[in-house]
């Protein structure tokens, strides 16, 4: 039902949004809301075709993403209405990658998801959007090519697609993982196979970035690891092997390119990128019990800062045409309540506790602890505090510096009530741990 | 549910308190004088309810199920002592900052302060722990970056880094603790056989150390201490110290007795060499507040230099050196800061004939700086001697040698009174306007008589170690 919700609504949106954005953003809406109770009532994928399963992590997940599209859409303004029917597609295929236990049909919903982002960044035609498209597109085409290599390579030695009982003894089969990876580490942003995002996420739209880099990243992680769990059991040396390495690569090398930036979106780019870094370690700790909860709880984390801080950024660059680091000076007087939300977000980002961020990295870390690899996490345990230093570096520029324009910043009301919604989200899971364990914990038990 | 209410109210108060207060300032500081009284008579209540021996159960909340982590509350007398220490500071520094600029929303912080530092004090649960210790940066980053002096964005930033890089050692050896026991609770982390104590040891150390601090990890508080505006320093040395000392006789000595029996050279050592070593530096300084803050470090070192006796004596000792130092140090900052203020100063030997035009400051710099170097009838000599005397007990009679300390803190302190309070009378001293506030003269008043009040009479401060140490086998 909510597939269908979804990609019905989405088709239609676009009849509506050319004459009244409002009433296009009030049906985004209410579809969003609308399938998040068709899933809570059990209506979802499962109940209609054969390949999807869900269960009470998948559920939890799914609302937290039909909740971040909920305020990202409210936010959204005139000229990026195209945006909020590209949301309902990619809501409907996350909610189908999430729910599939059907390795054919992750790698088909993968590139479905890739096209959808292909459109989402090209949607707002101005010079760098359009550099940061095509590199998106190009990268993302190249990652495609290398994906369907490995596919290939794995369908010729398994007997079933099914993630239970799929073949993962076979003659090819860590070959085949291991191209598989490093297309998919194109899409999960890990050094060295970033260097597309970093310009993408910063020099596209703001909002689709915040989709790019916030909602689809997150839900690739968990899809990601459903998908690639048996793999991650099966080679456990591999496994270690790899995540640990391109953990700490891309963690360190995001963490000191960031602190060269002086335009935001680049700050917040990199930041994203070395986020990449620490949702890798759970994969690493795979044979812990915690490693699925470390990536659940990672993933509903960084979804909610994530998509807030670029969608600020977004506010900000339309209102008072915010782009360096000079420009958010003193913008705790010219826009106390944005500035707010923006210094809560970057201290979610940054691990400071009471905030999801927090939480988020101690239960992921702590699965790499529980797996044996502590060196790996005090590694990425100082690479999350000296990355307060860039983070620190705006809030600096936000409260300590003098504004160089004096005017008051008009944010629209939507666009509160969305940031509002997401550091909801991000307080909430900074503070209750329980919903996270007990929907993901009994399941590797 | 009081409980966990003096940890949580304060963070939604202060967002409130800064709305509510944003177009009428004056009212800020009288909302947060409320909260903060509220919390002290909460306390005290609590100080009456304490048992004998042991911990006083306040609840557990917030269970999260396969992780073992809850809040849990609970209070014995040595984090009581801590929450008074903290309540009766956070009132009097509501006094000090009474003109402070920007009040909304510089009371609003000390509001927000004011609940994570209880949180550090109150529970038992190592991960929340970790989180309240945290999350006391926040609002010392900004009270700093915001109101201190000329270099205050360089020493936040410093601030917040170096002591969040040393929290992650830390957090490692907390990692480990729950890794190789499976509880996340104090008390029954302690049941447990360690497989690798020294390490866990060892990482923790780094983290309470750097945040006392102790010789190698000191670099970051005289930056700290002497940009933050002095009723910033106040907390910073009465209170975020404080939890430094604390967490080390909670984790090290109470969590890991026979480890830390086993380091306890090392502590001595690492706590002679920061207290000789801290002493130098300030008779060194002509900046009379750098002068203050190394004087800190030097008295922190005594703590540690008690706290690794491992004996009664020794952690009765080091419980009234930590009230001491806050109460000795305190007015000190206070008045360091005033006096920059006054006469746009730092330097002591520009300053000089202080006490002909401002005899009360003066004659209450002279009484602490008396309580710093150990002078009989203050809280400093109790601290010094019974410190002293413990290690001794312990370690034999070299470590006498730490009544150097002593004697270098005389030198600097009666140095810097002869060369500001006493003396010539400079120009600036001349032109300035010594002026203070009936306020700030009531808070160093109450400072005053706190230290010559538990200098002759330092039994309640006993009793309670009494209560908090009795397991090691007391009187």
């Amino acid at each position: 039902m909510s597939f269908i919700i979804l990609v019905a609504t989405g088709l239609l949106v676009p009849v509506f949004y050319k004459s009244n954005i409002f009433i296009a953003k009030l049906i985004a809406i209410a579809a969003f809301i609308a399938s998040a109770i068709a899933i809570y009532n059990g209506a979802g994928l499962n109940s209609v075709f054969p390949f999807f399963v869900s269960d009470d992590s998948i559920k939890l997940m799914e609302y937290v993403l039909l909740a971040t599209l909920a305020a990202v859409t409210l936010s959204l303004t005139g000229f990026e209405r195209p945006l909020i029917a590209q949301m309902l597609f990619v809501a409907s295929a996350s909610i189908a990658i999430l729910e599939t236990n059907n390795f054919f049909l992750f790698i088909i919903l993968f590139e479905v998801i890739a096209i959808i982002s292909y459109v989402l960044v090209a949607n707002i035609r101005n010079f760098y959007n359009a550099e940061g498209a095509i590199k998106a597109f190009i990268a993302g085409a190249v990652a495609s090519g290398i994906i369907l290599l490995g596919f290939v390579l794995f369908s010729f030695v398994t007997d079933s697609f099914n993630y239970e009982t799929m073949n993962v003894e076979g003659k090819f089969t860590l070959i085949a993982v291991a191209i598989m990876l490093a297309g998919i580490f194109y899409k999960l942003t890990i050094v060295p196979m970033h260097g597309w995002a970093a310009d993408a996420y910063a020099q596209v739209n703001h909002a689709a970035a915040a989709i790019l880099s916030g909602v689809i990243k997150s839900v690739m992680l968990v899809a990601v690891f459903k998908a690639f769990y048996k793999f991650l059991i099966a080679y456990p040396l591999s496994t270690v092997l790899i995540f640990s390495f391109f953990a700490i690569l891309t963690m360190t090398l995001a963490n000191f390119m960031a602190l060269w930036q002086k335009r935001i979106s680049k700050i917040l780019a990199y930041s994203s990128i070395a986020h990449s870094g620490y949702a890798l370690i759970p994969f690493a700790a795979a044979a812990s019990m915690y490693a699925y909860t470390g990536v659940l709880y990672y993933a509903i984390a960084y979804i909610f800062m994530q998509t807030s801080v670029f969608l600020l950024l977004n506010d900000l660059r339309r209102e008072a045409g915010v782009k360096y680091l000079e420009d958010i000076k003193g913008l705790g007087k010219r826009a106390p309540v944005h500035a707010l939300f923006f210094t809560l977000q970057l201290f979610s980002l940054a691990g400071i506790p009471l905030l999801a961020g927090f939480l988020s990295k101690a239960v992921a870390f702590y699965a790499g602890v529980d797996a044996g690899l502590w060196w790996v996490v005090l590694i990425a345990l100082l690479n999350s505090a000296l990355a307060v230093a860039y983070y620190a570096w705006i809030i600096k520029h936000i409260y300590f510096d003098k504004a160089i324009v004096k005017d008051k910043i008009n944010v629209s009301s939507g666009s509160l009530i969305g940031q509002l919604i997401l550091l909801a989200g991000t307080i909430y899971f900074g503070i209750v741990a329980a919903d996270v364990f007990a929907t993901t914990v009994p399941l590797s038990m | 549910m009081v409980a966990v209410d003096i940890i949580f109210a304060p963070i939604f108060l202060s967002v409130l308190l800064y709305f509510i207060t944003r177009n009428n300032q004056e009212l800020a500081k009288y909302i947060a004088l409320g909260w903060f009284v509220v919390q002290l008579i909460i306390v005290i209540s609590w100080y009456n309810a304490l048992p004998a021996e042991g911990f006083y159960n306040l609840g557990t909340f917030l269970k999260v199920p396969y992780f073992d982590f809850s809040l849990t509350l609970k209070i014995d007398a040595l984090s009581v002592a801590m929450l008074i220490l903290t309540a009766v500071l956070l009132i009097l520094v509501i006094f000090t900052s009474w003109e402070e600029k920007n009040q909304a929303a510089y009371f609003s912080l000390l509001v927000l302060f004011s609940g994570p530092i209880f949180g550090v004090f109150m529970t038992t649960n190592v991960l929340w722990f970790f989180m309240f210790w945290e999350l006391t940066l926040v609002p010392m980053f900004f009270l700093v970056g915001f109101w201190g002096g000329k270099r205050r964005i360089y020493a936040a930033i410093k601030f917040f880094l170096y002591t969040h890089v040393a929290s992650m050692f830390m957090f490692i050896g907390f990692y480990l603790l729950y890794k190789q026991t499976g509880y996340w609770d104090l008390s029954e982390i302690k049941e447990v056989m360690l497989a690798t104590p020294a390490l866990i040891w060892w990482l923790m150390f780094i983290g309470f150390a750097a945040k006392l601090p102790v010789f190698p990890f000191h670099t970051w508080l005289p930056d700290a201490h002497v940009e933050a505006p002095s009723s910033i320093s106040v907390l910073l040395a009465g209170v975020l110290l404080k939890m430094g000392a604390y967490g080390l006789i909670r984790f090290t000595v109470e969590l890991m007795p026979y480890t830390t029996i086993e380091f306890s050279n090392w502590m001595l050592i690492i706590g002679i060499n920061t207290t000789l070593f801290a002493g130098m530096l300030a008779i060194y300084e002509r900046h009379i507040k750098k002068m203050v803050a190394y004087s800190s470090i030097s008295h922190m070192g005594l703590v540690v230099v008690a706290i690794a006796t491992m004996t009664y004596d020794g952690l009765s000792a080091a419980l009234y050196e930590m009230i001491g130092h806050a109460l000795v140090i305190s007015p000190l900052f206070l008045i360091a800061g005033w006096l920059h203020h006054k006469t746009h100063t730092w330097y002591m030997d520009e300053m000089g004939g202080i006490m002909k035009k401002a005899p009360y400051v003066s004659a209450i710099f002279i009484l602490a700086g008396m309580a710093a170097l150990g002078l009989p009838g203050t809280m400093g000599f109790v601290g010094e001697l019974t410190i002293i005397v413990s290690a001794v007990k312990s370690f034999g009679w070299w470590v006498a040698v730490i009544a150097i300390a002593s004697l270098i803190s005389a030198g600097y302190i009666i140095w810097a009174v002869r060369r500001a309070i006493h003396g010539e009378m400079s120009p600036i001293v001349q032109k300035a306007d010594f002026t203070m506030s009936f306020p700030e003269k009531l808070a160093l008043g109450v400072f005053a008589v706190m230290i010559v009040y538990f200098g002759i009479q330092p039994q309640p401060i006993f009793d309670l170690a009494n209560k908090a140490f009795s397991f090691l086998g007391g009187m």
